[in-house]
């Protein structure tokens, strides 16, 4: 069994120290590969995080209805990457039939639709047209949501038809100076909307299905409907059964009245909160496995530098591997030091990654709406595999210099 | 008792017709205390021995035994054991380890005895007051002069308290004033009680040796007791008697000077058992021999 020695450790960091340029690029291989698998799986942690607590937030009872066969459901309700992949193109539609479908359902507490309207908001302020998300809906969808309004109020359900305008919290920044810009006017299609509430932040869920409510304004349902002449495709409907523990049957009940209604189409998707979650999981588990490979490959390769470079660095040391042996250096003490110093190298590039991930997950937070999250395992683990690959790629030239005749070895000058 | 046997030492380098005989049928024996001067041209095999005897190298053919143990056939691990605990090296050139400081260089056989640090370093410092090198126990080699190099190398084969300190022409590279340094060193060595045995070119070094060993051609042609402070005979003979070249020698060649310098009919006749002894081994070298010169 090779043990590292402390004489050892610092004769490799005085080496390192030596060929500080040398060492840098031999650990660039290292630093990369460390960098991204960090980066990659903190981005992982963070993100499934901030989807759990957007789950918490809107409850395990939430029921989604979107169209188009998002998965394939097995009898199981298991969800697969591949099935994702493969069944994305399958589109349908949901239409206002649909709407009350969902809404008759026996067990559905409420239900709220969202359609889309694809134009662009301009402001009374600005007057230049701002790419938001214009979406119907009906008063029922701050409840349904969970979510609060920080001024203003959202319209009744008797406002049905008239031209209010809720907007995201986002919107409200980026089109108004005011920081309370109520009573100011928006235009979507020509036709004047006016703002009458401004959302509280929707806390981000990145790479999830759901689209980002904070970039969004809000018009009664019907209005989308006149200002699009019945154009405005639903992107979704939001249900709630009458009780939390009837989510899966309420489910399966609008599931199967929603095919009846489509004629055995099976051209819409039904997701519970658990299953959102699956499909952020099933998109963060492909990406992670994407990307993990590469950085493997970057580990690879740094490995091979690291060879490389103690390959280089051995023969230039054989005359110290002779006078070593001379002075009565074991072959088995020799292949320590040369193992150390490369285990050395490739930790200080382990070391380096772990600090130039903790960098990247500092500018990600400012940056964007992601919060990586970085764990003591992913930590260990990046700094035992670095290790590793010094301790694997060094043992090649370390042996040959270990196995060097005393004789010949002095004879390099 | 000696320290040092060797029978019938051979060593052969590379295969086939680029077969060299670097040592022809060494016998060789050191007693406790000597002081040797090994003295002979370039590739006369001086090195090849002093490589044998530190146990660097491996003989091809032929006994070897220190302190009378059998160490010609030990594991390459077994030799770097017996090289850390009773032998210490100096070289020609590049003794030290460049990027280390003179105490680090010093303190390195004890490294690889399992000493702490402290007790290590203490130790070092203590051999180099010895040889009046302390106050540049932190220098780097390349801040030293070539006698100081020397004398740390010194240092660091004696750390070990070794019986057998061998030095492969440690004057090579240095002055007159430094050359005198270090044999004074090595003679302070040896009066210690250590057995010393030292490669020169320089006939006036060997008033320093009490036995000079005379080799040519992989043979030793002349072993003489000298006294100390006087140059021994065989050194001078070779150095000083070779003479001045003449119109005639011109015609006659080179060969013609090289008829004063001693030849093989010199070595000291072996006695009957030990030629009996060596038969068998003699033949097999004289076969790889014949073979090479073909």
């Amino acid at each position: 069994m090779i043990v590292l020695n402390k004489g050892d450790i610092k004769t490799a960091f005085h080496t390192l120290r030596r060929n500080k340029a040398r060492s840098l690029l031999t650990m660039l291989g290292v630093i990369i590969g460390v960098t991204s698998v960090v980066t990659v799986v903190s981005i992982g942690e963070g993100v499934k995080q901030q989807v759990n607590a957007q789950t918490e937030h809107l409850g395990k009872d939430l029921i989604t209805i979107r169209p188009g066969q998002l998965l394939n459901q097995s009898v199981s309700s298991q969800l697969s990457g591949n099935d994702l992949l493969g069944n994305v193109s399958r589109v349908g539609a949901l239409s206002n039939q649909d709407i009350n479908t969902v809404f008759k359902t026996p067990g559905v507490a409420s239900s709220v639709p969202l359609s889309l309207v694809t134009s662009n908001v301009i402001s009374s302020e600005s007057k230049r047209p701002y790419n938001a998300l214009v979406i119907g809906t009906n008063a029922l969808l701050p409840t349904m949501l969970h979510q609060g309004l920080e001024f203003g109020s959202f319209f009744s359900d008797n406002q049905t038809s008239v031209n209010n305008v809720i907007i995201g919290s986002h919107v409200a920044q980026v089109l108004f100076t005011e920081n309370v810009p109520l009573g100011q006017t928006i235009t979507i299609l020509g036709q004047q909307f006016v703002v009458e509430g401004i959302f509280n932040d929707f806390q981000p869920a990145p790479i999830s299905i759901d689209v980002d409510f904070n970039n969004a304004v809000f018009i009664p349902y019907t209005a989308a409907e006149q200002i699009t002449n019945n154009d405005s495709p639903i992107y979704e409907i939001l249900a709630r059964p009458q009780s939390v523990n009837q989510t899966n049957l309420v489910a399966n009940n609008i599931r199967s009245s929603l095919l009846a209604a489509h004629g055995g189409q099976h051209d819409f998707t039904v997701l519970e909160q658990s299953q959102t979650l699956a499909v952020t999981d099933n998109i963060l588990n492909l990406l992670t496995a994407l990307i993990g490979g590469v950085a493997a490959i970057a580990l690879l390769v740094g490995g091979i530098g690291i060879m490389n470079v103690m390959l280089v660095s051995i023969s230039e040391r054989m005359h110290e591997v002779g006078i070593r042996k001379a002075v009565g250096a074991t072959n088995r003490q020799i292949l320590t030091q040369f193992i150390t110093e490369a285990a050395v190298l490739s930790f200080s590039g382990g070391f380096i990654g772990v600090l130039l991930s903790l960098i990247v997950d500092i500018c990600l937070r400012i940056l964007t709406n992601i919060a990586p999250l970085i764990t003591w395992q992913i930590v260990a683990l990046a700094f035992i595999v670095s290790v590793g690959i010094g301790l694997l790629f060094g043992s090649i030239p370390a042996l040959q210099a270990a196995r060097k005749d005393p004789i010949e070895a002095l004879r390099n000058e | 008792m000696p320290v040092i046997e060797m029978q019938n030492i051979s060593k052969l380098y590379g295969f086939g017709e680029a077969t060299t005989l670097a040592l022809d049928e060494v016998t060789f024996s050191v007693e406790s205390g000597e002081f040797i001067a090994i003295m002979g041209p370039s590739g006369c095999g001086k090195s090849t021995l002093m490589h044998i005897i530190g146990m660097l190298d491996r003989p091809t053919h032929g006994e070897y035994l220190l302190h009378n143990r059998h160490v010609a056939r030990l594991s390459p691990n077994q030799a770097a054991k017996i090289r850390r605990d009773t032998i210490g090296f100096i070289f020609q050139s590049q003794n030290l380890v460049s990027r280390m400081t003179v105490l680090e260089n010093v303190a390195l056989p004890l490294v690889y005895k399992g000493m702490s640090l402290t007790k290590r370093l203490e130790k070092a410092s203590r051999i180099l007051e010895r040889v009046g090198m302390q106050s540049r126990e932190y220098f780097l080699p390349a801040h030293l002069s070539g006698g100081q190099v020397q004398c740390a190398a010194i240092a660091r084969a004696l750390v070990n308290d070794p019986q057998l300190i061998i030095a492969d022409e440690p004057t090579g590279n240095l002055d007159s004033a430094g050359s005198r340094l270090i044999m004074e060193l090595l003679n302070e060595v040896h009066r210690m009680g250590n057995t010393v045995i030292f490669v020169t070119h320089n006939p006036e070094l060997t008033r320093y040796a009490n036995r000079v060993v005379y080799m040519r051609d992989g043979e030793i042609i002349a072993d003489e007791k000298t006294a100390i402070g006087s140059v021994a005979s065989s050194a001078l003979k070779n150095m000083y008697t070779i003479p001045k070249k003449t119109a005639e020698d011109d015609l006659a060649g080179v060969s013609a000077l090289m008829q004063a310098v001693p030849q093989k009919t010199a070595i000291p006749k072996k006695s009957k058992r030990s030629q009996r002894k060596s038969a068998k081994s003699k033949r097999r070298t004289s076969q790889r021999k014949q073979k090479a010169r073909t």
